[in-house]
């Protein structure tokens, strides 16, 4: 028994790995899980926030995160524009983090072609600009001076979805997505909407609740089963909620792991 | 002496007052200071870009002349950063051409090499948390068993799969998985991060003012 | 029905409007106007106040706002006692766009408020106002005179610990570094020191610099291998002086090399996969991993970790505690990254420093127990009102 414990502990860490990676690949074999996610209360804060707006209103989504981010925000992003034009929302996109326009430009444009949204009527993105604080500042100032043109370079002013858009203070809510700085942070510091909440990875989901129990932000989204509980309130399967199985079998795995070398740990050192 | 001393700390010292009380000032004057100063902070970046980029290149270049073993990584360095300047520049920095539905050049080399690679370092994560949680969370002591205890809970709780099992396990008990969860989360967890947050500002608030005091003038480097 | 019972005298007898003043809204960047009118008794939730704006005083007047008149009373406004008074004697409403155009600063505008019974509203009379920036805004007051009081406890503590010794805990952390560099000597392998992932701005790489120096010093001192990857240009530039003056201070000038620091990228984890790499190939014997991280900490730490290194970590970035915690050896946490210029050098004036943050955690702490009290005290005793001019001390106006 106490060998067997010494062997377990002494594990080589290629065995987790390997274990991890069988985890990982598991639902693949298995098919869905089919394991509802709970809808948190901070979740459904936004999506209420958004079901509150009304037809037309001018909603701003910044996609701040890099591809390494995309498995938790790119659903996230996803489903927000997806609900935004169902409620036929004008929606302006824009990133400060320029390794992401790619991705946000794809989500936009991927989104608006399933619900048959035009261009510069009922959607635009502005792409990226240097100089995170600046651009934000920028925005609370004049949206045209930061933005004189979008990202395909047409002329911003006239646009009409942006029609009574000067300033952030016209856009009656707006979501941050954010994997690191700049990010949420950033937005709550130097911007100035009306109301706003933010989208980012788990690992720093726990530092933004101070913002959402301070009012800064109306509700949070964290991480891939935020993402998964929102594709939940649309009543929709997405990609978070298909990883969100991966997500289960991963973590009971770790969870099985914890106890298992703890188990160990203390048949060792009875012994001792 | 007097370039690489005082004129720093006289730069530290107006600018560092200057923004200080900035913060207190609603008038556009400020807020047009705050916005040309921080584009001066790109503009300094930019330029500063050079001096990395040639560090990077000098070292990389170094390894290859000498044929030092791995030089061949050192040669696929330039290649990456030559090969995608020139599909960067010919592309014009777009990823997508026309009405967003073609990809450019740059656009293959975003989607099919930037975005997998990063993927796949992120995934590592997951990888070597294990690994870390097998190795560290034993309950050694009382402190080591609290964070092995709060670690378990949260992740039962944050799941689908670890609310089943508990309530499978635990389902007599009044409170769900996600509930606990979340009471750690948003109860001692948030706790300590404020407590360690008023910590850390007071820490920023004290570490400027002597930077800007010119106390501490250890980053100046030279001419202690 | 309900409003033509409650408005009849008002509909026999005629409306009186309220009287409104228009004044240019203290303590901003001058585009906005302050509206303020007396409250009515014939407000109710079915009666509307209609606010107008103009650009010229005869017209065209544009609608801004309609709300019900029981609301947008002087005590729904967030601002401080000292600068706004508070009540439910009067209307407030801040114009800051009229027709979508923001106001600009030293025109004159002209707005008329009117009341909707249901029939269409009435107007009174036009008023103007010019909105004009300000100097300073007196609801960061508190804030102002806080941090003056902070700077005067930090120069004044430092003016004691010249006089008189302070007692310093000990820092686990920092007290390993000695024995991280000594068992990187003896072993011949490198250390390797990182200063994380934001630029100078950051205080924690200021921070991180400044262990460095130290680290830098005694490395020279043990004729130890110093390893510096960077992920800035303007942190490369400043590390090569810190650690030159440091070399410079141990006597050691011809030891120096400018490869000391080196740049990487600034891609996240195009550096990490760097770094990791260079670690799992040089085996480095001490890893330090000091200043701000992002999700790259925990694959920075567990291969330091797997190249069996003495790992010693300091961050204020909270959110990434945790995985030092569990994969390095010894973490500094949040401000004892700050404080370790004052504890590896033990200058008087850099301890003084941190008295005086002992100073000032004692006093918010002390003023997070009178708050909590006071608003408890305030909502059982239903005077939250009263208790609002203490806590508004306290608040943040920005």
């Amino acid at each position: 028994m106490r060998k067997l414990a010494e062997k377990i502990l002494s594990m080589d860490r290629r065995a987790i790995y390997l274990l991890m990676a069988s985890a990982a690949l598991l639902p693949f074999l298995t098919g869905p899980l089919g394991l509802p996610s709970r809808v948190s209360p901070e979740v459904k804060a936004v999506y209420d926030r958004i079901e509150s707006l009304p037809e037309g209103s001018p909603f701003l989504i910044s996609m701040d995160f890099d591809p390494a981010s995309k498995p938790e925000l790119y659903p996230m992003a996803e489903a927000l524009v997806r609900h935004a034009f169902r409620k036929n929302l004008r929606v302006i996109g824009m990133n400060l983090w320029v390794t992401g326009s790619g991705m946000a430009e794809k989500i936009l444009s991927d989104v608006a072609e399933e619900y048959g949204k035009k261009y510069g009527r009922d959607y635009v993105y502005l792409g990226w600009a240097p100089g995170a604080t600046n651009v934000i500042l920028g925005l609370g100032q004049d949206i045209y001076k930061t933005y004189p043109r979008d990202y395909y370079g047409n002329e911003t002013s006239g646009m009409p979805v942006l029609e009574g858009v000067r300033t952030l203070k016209d856009i009656p809510f707006m979501v941050d997505l954010a994997a690191g700085d700049p990010g949420i942070e950033t937005w709550v510091v130097y911007g100035k909407a009306k109301s706003m909440a933010g989208g980012c990875t788990a690992v720093i989901a726990p530092g933004m609740y101070a913002f959402l129990n301070s009012g800064q932000l109306v509700g949070l989204i964290g991480g891939m089963r935020g993402a998964a509980e929102y594709e939940a309130l649309l009543k929709e399967m997405g990609k978070a909620t298909v990883g969100m199985d991966i997500q289960s079998t991963t973590h009971v795995l770790i969870l099985g792991l914890i106890l298992l070398s703890n188990f160990a740990f203390f048949a060792t050192r009875r012994r001792r | 002496m007097f370039l690489r001393q005082y004129v720093p700390m006289a730069i530290a010292f107006v600018m560092g007052v200057v923004f200080a009380v900035q913060y207190y000032v609603p008038h556009p004057a400020s807020e047009e200071l705050l916005t040309t100063v921080n584009d001066w902070l790109i503009v300094v970046s930019g330029f500063s870009m050079v001096l990395g980029l040639a560090s990077l290149m000098g070292s990389h270049w170094a390894k290859v002349r000498r044929g030092v073993p791995g030089w061949g990584y050192s040669l696929v360095v330039f290649l990456g950063i030559l090969g995608t300047l020139a599909v960067g520049i010919a592309s014009k920095g777009k990823m997508f051409a026309g009405e967003g539905l073609t990809l450019t050049a740059l656009g293959w080399v975003y989607d099919n090499m930037l975005v997998p690679l990063q993927g796949t370092v992120f995934s590592l994560l997951a990888f070597f948390m294990a690994s870390a949680t097998f190795r560290t969370f034993r309950a050694r002591n009382l402190e080591a068993g609290l964070l092995l205890t709060a670690a378990f809970l949260v992740m039962l709780g944050h799941v689908p799969l670890g609310e089943y099992i508990w309530d499978k396990v635990l389902g007599f008990l009044p409170p769900k998985a996600d509930q606990v969860m979340g009471w750690i989360m948003n109860v001692p967890n948030m706790a300590a991060k404020r407590g360690i947050l008023l910590g850390v500002g007071l820490g920023m608030i004290a570490t400027s003012l002597k930077i800007i005091f010119g106390i501490e003038r250890a980053y100046m480097g030279e001419g202690e | 029905m309900t409003i033509f019972l409650l408005m009849w005298p008002l509909l026999a007898f005629g409306l009186e409007l309220p009287l409104l003043s228009a004044s240019d809204l203290p303590g901003d960047d001058g585009k906005a106007v302050l509206l303020l009118w007396p409250r009515m008794p014939y407000e109710a939730s079915e009666v509307f106040y209609v606010v107008q704006g103009a650009e010229g005083p005869e017209g065209p007047f544009e609608e801004i706002a309609r709300f019900p008149s029981n609301s947008h009373y002087r005590t729904e406004r967030r601002a401080p006692f000292w600068t706004w008074r508070k009540g439910k004697d009067e209307h407030f409403f801040v114009v800051r766009t009229i027709g979508g155009r923001p106001l600009e600063s030293g025109r004159e505008y002209y707005f008329r408020l009117g009341v909707d019974l249901g029939e269409g509203p009435s107007f009174g009379p036009a008023v103007s106002a010019i909105p004009k920036p300000n100097w300073f805004d007196f609801k960061k007051l508190n804030n102002l005179i806080f941090m003056v009081l902070l700077a005067g406890v930090v120069l004044w503590f430092i003016g004691r610990a010249r006089k008189k010794e302070l007692f310093l805990r000990r820092i686990p952390g920092l007290d390993a570094i000695e024995e991280a560099i000594g068992r990187a000597t003896e072993m011949g392998r490198p250390i390797y020191y990182l200063t994380g992932r934001l630029g100078m701005s950051s205080v924690s790489t200021i921070a991180a610099t400044i262990i460095l120096r130290d680290i830098a010093k005694r490395t020279a001192g043990y004729d130890a291998q110093l390893k510096v990857p960077h992920t800035d240009p303007v942190v490369m530039a400043v590390c090569r002086e810190v650690v030159k003056g440091a070399y410079l201070e141990a006597g050691r000038p011809d030891a120096y090399n400018e490869e000391i620091n080196f740049y990487v990228t600034d891609d996240q984890f195009s550096y990490t996969m760097a770094v990791d790499g260079m670690m799992v190939r040089e085996r480095p014997a001490a890893v330090f991993l000091m200043g701000y991280y992002y999700a790259e900490s925990l694959l920075l730490a567990e291969v330091g970790a797997s190249v069996g290194a003495i790992q010693i970590a300091g961050t204020d970035a909270e959110h990434q505690l945790p995985f030092f915690v569990t994969a390095c050896d010894y973490t500094l946490i949040g401000e004892e990254l700050y404080a370790a210029s004052a504890y590896l050098s033990k200058e008087p004036a850099l301890i003084g420093t941190l008295r005086a943050q002992d100073v000032g955690k004692a006093f918010l702490t002390a003023f997070l127990v009178l708050g909590a009290i006071a608003s408890t005290i305030g909502v059982w005793a239903g005077i939250e009102h009263k208790i609002d001019y203490f806590l508004d001390i306290l608040r943040d106006f920005s």
